[in-house]
């Protein structure tokens, strides 16, 4: 996939993945297999698809209580950890839900060392995932 | 300055606030009304709870890895970004300012709050 080999190459990448709603890991790239392993990555997969959702949930009703705008729907979620960060795209999904396609395709993360993490740079590959030509 | 005035002061931030991690105190700065502060603050320590409990059982199958114990998280919309560490959040038009600035700055001024008074 080409948008993990992007992904990559983010100051910091430790790792990427693409997962399914439910949580499920399917293709993934690892650059320290040490610290790092497809196990690891499928419960942060889990967690991230749980939060994500939760995170939605919580957008939506935001937006009617209080009749603010552009918290919904939500792009990305981001776990900023001890020395690592894990960020996760829905957008792709969103495109998909917005032209009426039922077949969504898997969210997209990314694992970050937060020494050296851009979280702009992140969004902005994550949210123009078409690779440059 | 406050940690909340000084987030007031960035491009784009629209709201600060700050909640006890028992649930029973919170204060704000910011373009919101008392109430949806309140929900915003009550929203905000549920996930960093969440979190906190995700990380620890993560910890314990994984252990060693860089995410625990977590610092904060994000939540971004198309305009809005929720950024959260430790016990402050704040809300931003990532539009009007950078995510990685706030961030940077919640870091900095919040990195060291001991994880055990979760």
């Amino acid at each position: 996939m080409a948008i993990l080999d992007e992904l990559m190459r983010l100051p910091g990448a430790m790792a990427a993945f693409e997962f399914r709603g439910s949580g499920e890991l399917l293709e993934h790239r690892i650059a320290y297999p040490d610290r790092i392993n497809p196990a690891t990555l499928d419960l942060l997969a889990h967690m991230c698809s749980a939060n994500m959702s939760i995170a939605a949930m919580q957008a939506r009703g935001w937006e009617q209580v209080t009749a603010m705008s552009g918290f919904y729907p939500v792009q990305e979620f981001t776990l900023i950890g001890f020395d690592w960060s894990v960020v996760v795209s829905a957008l792709r999904r969103e495109q998909h839900k917005r032209v009426g396609q039922s077949n969504l395709p898997p969210f997209t993360g990314v694992v970050l060392a937060n020494e050296s993490a851009d979280y702009e740079a992140a969004f902005a590959l994550l949210e123009h995932p078409e690779p440059a030509a | 300055m406050s940690i909340l005035t000084d987030l007031l002061t960035q491009p784009g931030v629209v709201a600060a606030g700050e909640y006890a991690y028992r649930g029973d105190r919170f204060s704000y700065r910011g373009a919101l009304s008392e109430e949806h502060a309140r929900m915003a603050s009550i929203m905000c320590r549920a996930t960093t709870m969440g979190a906190n409990m995700e990380g620890a059982m993560f910890n314990s199958i994984h252990p060693g890895n860089g995410l625990h114990p977590p610092r904060g998280w994000l939540v971004r919309g198309p305009v809005h970004t929720v950024c959260v560490m430790a016990n402050v959040f704040c809300l931003l038009d990532h539009t009007q300012g950078s995510v990685s600035h706030i961030v940077g700055l919640m870091r900095q001024n919040l990195g060291d709050v001991p994880h055990e008074l979760i």
